[in-house]
């Protein structure tokens, strides 16, 4: 087992971890948690891919780039992790419950 | 066993135990401290892959400011002693199934994957990552600094209190429960 494949068998749990916590939690504040799991998962992926693979003798190097993509999937996160909470929020106050099996309005 | 090897394995332990918790326990403030915990692990990763910059931004972002805001939505929601419904075992179950089939989907695909190998040893600066974000990739860069002013701007509509909306839609019903 090569270090490269120890950095994404450990994104792989990380991912699937947070795969079942989406699909199993039922507070929207726990599944966004469980997706940011994720999105951590994919950027530790992207992150030992590019630096523990590629031509780093080149210039620029192969690593460089993905510490961009991780910078910016950050970025990405961070926006969607205030507009879900602020959107929770307002949810809490509409319908006084954040509980998804609680929020489905159509009936059948 | 090496120092690196040592890193790697605390590392790696801490973000899938704190990914555990924050999946597995009932409390939601459990979930959070356990999130903050799978993400310092993740950080702890970054280090090893000698993407230091990467790892306090991690910290920062993840860690700092996402837990902060969700231990404020949480607060601003459910209160934690409300009596919740039991959870149907059926559901549970096929969750923990969907997930084992994605991750053995993807394990197998990890196994028949072959990458090119490294050349030139582990190279990342900060310097050259900064470089490359204001030459190179600047459009998307300022794309992300537009995306955060939009979500910061957009967040704050949405939660923000409508004047103009019947007082108190979420008063005494939402509280309830809180001590």
């Amino acid at each position: 087992m090569t270090t490269l494949d120890a950095y994404l068998m450990v994104a792989l749990l990380l991912f699937c971890i947070g795969l079942y916590g989406l699909l199993q939690r039922r507070s929207l504040v726990a599944m966004l948690i469980a997706l940011e799991l994720m999105l951590a998962a994919v950027s530790l992926n992207v992150v030992a891919l590019t630096s523990l693979r590629g031509d780093n003798t080149a210039d620029p190097p192969a690593s460089s780039v993905g510490q961009v993509v991780a910078l910016i999937l950050i970025g990405v996160a961070a926006a969607e992790g205030a507009i879900a909470l602020s959107l929770f929020v307002a949810i809490q106050r509409e319908v006084q419950s954040i509980n998804v099996e609680n929020l489905s309005e159509l009936k059948g | 066993m090496s120092w690196p090897g040592f890193l790697f394995g605390m590392s790696a332990a801490l973000a899938l135990i704190g990914a555990l918790f924050a999946v597995g326990l009932k409390n939601i403030f459990h979930n959070i401290l356990g999130f903050a915990l799978s993400l310092v692990g993740v950080a702890g990763l970054f280090l090893t892959l000698g993407s230091d910059f990467l790892a306090i931004v991690l910290l920062l972002v993840y860690v700092g400011a996402l837990g902060i805001a969700m231990v404020y939505a949480v607060m601003l929601s459910q209160p934690l002693d409300a009596p919740r419904a039991k959870r149907s075992l059926a559901k549970v179950a096929g969750a923990a199934l969907l997930a084992a089939a994605v991750a053995l989907a993807l394990w197998l695909v990890l196994r028949g994957a072959r990458f090119p190998p490294l050349e030139g040893g582990l190279a990342v600066s900060p310097q050259l990552t900064g470089y490359r974000l204001l030459s190179d990739y600047v459009l998307a860069f300022e794309l992300i600094s537009v995306l955060l002013v939009v979500a910061m701007i957009g967040a704050v509509m949405v939660a923000r209190r409508d004047p103009g909306r019947r007082p108190g839609a979420g008063g005494a019903a939402a509280r309830r429960g809180a001590p």
